[in-house]
């Protein structure tokens, strides 16, 4: 042996080609982990799979909800329609309708009506849900109404049962894979369990608290009937960007769900306006002001309060604002029997008290996460205020009439947690808001504006 | 040297009879170095199977164009470290600077056993038979090793003297007779 005196050579000499035959059951551990491995991947993607089916589902059915509202409302914007053909006078706002022999009797200043109504009559023949002739009776069109309405459930049936199916294949691969595992991982496994059982220093908690704000992208979604739409403003934008801020509270009963809710405020803003300079009444008004609100005014004479319809509802004024001149019986033949004169802008103003219920996912599970969230929210209406900006300045003016005091909303969204601590979480979550019911009662308005936010908070577990 | 890429291939697909062929072919080798990291034999099997299905489970990210045996041991050696870190057993102990100057003769040499070297290295302390497998038995400077277990090149030099004087007072107490020389360096 040379250079014995050294202990590394001897060392060296002795172990470094060393050999010994580890024991046989080592290798059956190893393989039956391996399987495992292999089909736990397998499990996870299926997992996530069904997940994403389930959010997908509820987006669905947020949308068959709100393809039935749009349903019923074309379906009221029918039978109005039948009933205005029938009445010899029109009103501007529908949802005045059963106050209509009253306000005519006493209005005064809205005596161009008539030719307007007619007006209106003829631009029916261009309206794509004209109303015939021969009046369809009630009961067909609601039958042809409700038929669409059934396949599509049928439709959601079936997806409902292939998922079902799914989850029960997810389960029997599960079953099998439990079965294959060694007694010794089974012992094994419940000795961890028992462990972290025992050390409450590494029991993560269940629950989190949290504060987020939200810069919000509203994007306006609206349709109304032909009627309304024809003395309605303008909308000077279709979408608006707001904030919102709110607290959150989370449980999680496993490592990977967790249902959430909270408290949260948000607004939303929706502006109307006018360019009213390029309207050839101007013709007929020379005395005054060369631009003008394009849209009629309503005068409700027993409450001397003005109105106006809009693309989120009827906007109802407390009095005629200082910088509008209202016109009336400016010409004979206008299809405008009242009108502002002025070049203003309107901005509705909503407010909304949140009350969420979601449920989350946790994708990837690690210092950057990943989590999925879907839910719902309920939303308490408390604000309501509308302001006219012109040449003088921003004032309060009036609020939206008919506004719903509460309306359902669906959410979902792919957010990043970010550990800062153990405990101390960094989220940035965009999600996708949409209304499931229109915020607005009047049954001529349909208002369901689309909310795309980037919810970034702390939360805190404990 | 045997190329392994057709086994390598059948393991990547699930194939158990490749996946086993690939164990015993290596298993022998990984477990003596599992033996050397360890502090017993029950800590080497643990890390021999953790270590190996970690192999199968990144099979499909070795590039042939290295030896597959080295990257099987680096895989082995990097699970062994880590058991240790996890058990937090890093601390040095007792003072061996009496042992400085014991060297053994050829005799002495003859008659151990890799076995009871093995015994001897696995009664080690934890950081000290660390250094000395990753200097003497892996070849690593003492540079490599400070990054490797986040200490500093002193440390490593002081935990190698310290593994080394360790192993030759127990050499020298198991089976006697000693010379006085030394002439290794760190």
């Amino acid at each position: 042996m040379k250079n014995t005196n050294n202990i590394d050579e001897l060392y060296r000499e002795k172990l470094q080609n060393f050999e010994k035959d580890p024991p046989s059951y080592l290798l059956e551990n190893i393989l039956a982990a391996t399987v495992v491995n292999k089909k736990s991947r397998k499990v996870v993607f299926w997992r996530i799979a069904g997940v994403a089916a389930a959010l997908l589902l509820a987006f669905v059915a947020g949308w068959q909800i709100n393809s039935r509202d749009q349903v019923e409302l074309e379906q009221a914007i029918v039978m109005s329609k039948n009933q205005a053909t029938d009445a010899e006078t029109e009103k501007v706002i529908p949802s005045e309708q059963k106050l209509d022999s009253k306000q005519v009797e006493s209005s005064n200043i809205l005596v161009a009506m008539l030719d307007h109504s007619e007006q209106v009559k003829s631009s029916k023949s261009i309206n794509p849900i004209s109303v015939s002739d021969t009046e369809p009776s009630p009961s067909i069109n609601e039958t042809s109404l409700l038929k669409p309405l059934d396949s599509r459930f049928i439709k959601i049936s079936d997806e409902t049962a292939s998922i079902k199916r799914l989850q029960e294949r997810k389960t029997k691969e599960v079953t099998k894979d439990l079965a294959e595992k060694s007694i010794d991982q089974q012992i094994m496994e419940q000795n961890q369990q028992l462990a972290m059982a025992q050390n409450p220093d590494r029991r993560k908690g269940r629950w989190l608290v949290g504060a987020q704000v939200s810069p919000a992208y509203n994007v306006s979604n609206s349709s109304h009937s032909a009627q309304y739409a024809s003395n309605m403003l303008a909308a000077e934008s279709t979408h608006s960007v707001d904030l919102g801020a709110g607290l959150t509270i989370e449980y999680k009963p496993g490592k990977r769900w967790s249902v959430q809710s909270g408290v949260y405020y948000s607004g939303m803003a929706q502006s109307s306006g006018i360019s009213g300079s390029q309207n050839s009444k101007n013709s007929f008004a020379p005395g005054l002001a060369a631009d003008y609100v394009n849209t009629s005014v309503n005068v409700d004479a027993s409450s001397n309060k003005l109105s106006m319809n809009s693309t989120a509802g009827v906007i109802e004024l407390k009095g005629v604002p200082s910088q509008l001149v209202l016109g009336s019986k400016l010409e004979s033949n206008s299809v405008t029997p009242a009108v502002f004169a002025s070049d203003v802008q309107f901005t509705q103003n909503f407010e909304y008290i949140e009350i969420p219920l979601c449920l989350r996912y946790t994708l990837i599970d690690s210092r950057i996460g990943v989590e999925m969230m879907g839910g719902f929210s309920s939303n308490l209406l408390v604000g309501n205020e509308t302001y006219m900006q012109g040449t003088s300045g921003k004032s309060l003016v009036g609020s939206t009439k008919d506004m719903e005091p509460i309306n359902y909303s669906g959410t979902m969204g792919v957010g990043l947690k970010y550990s800062l601590s153990k405990r101390l979480f960094l989220n940035v979550e965009p999600r996708v808001k949409y209304y499931l019911n229109s915020l607005n009662s009047n049954s001529s308005v349909s208002y369901k504006p689309y909310t795309i936010g980037v919810f970034t908070g702390l939360s805190y577990q404990f | 040297m045997e190329d392994f890429k057709p086994l390598i291939s059948e393991c990547i697909a699930g194939n158990q009879k490749a996946l086993a062929e690939l164990y015993h072919h290596f298993a022998p080798k990984m477990f003596g170095v599992c033996l050397r990291y360890a502090k017993d034999a029950t800590e080497a099997e643990d890390n021999l199977q953790d270590g190996f299905i970690k192999v199968f489970a990144n099979l499909k990210t070795f590039r042939n164009d290295g030896s597959l045996e080295g990257w099987i041991r680096r895989i082995i050696i990097n699970v062994s470290l880590e058991k240790i870190r996890k058990q937090h057993l890093m601390c040095p102990v007792e003072d061996v600077s009496i042992y400085d100057t014991i060297n053994f003769s050829d005799d002495v040499i003859a008659k151990i056993s890799a076995d009871d070297l093995m015994k001897l290295i696995q009664e080690l302390p934890p950081r000290y038979r660390l250094v000395f497998n990753l200097y003497v038995m892996e070849g690593m400077s003492h540079q490599e090793i400070a990054q490797e277990m986040s200490i500093t090149q002193g440390t490593s030099k002081s935990n190698l003297a310290r593994a080394r004087e360790i192993l030759k007072r127990k050499v020298h107490e198991t089976f006697g007779e000693l010379k006085a020389q030394n002439n290794y360096t760190a």
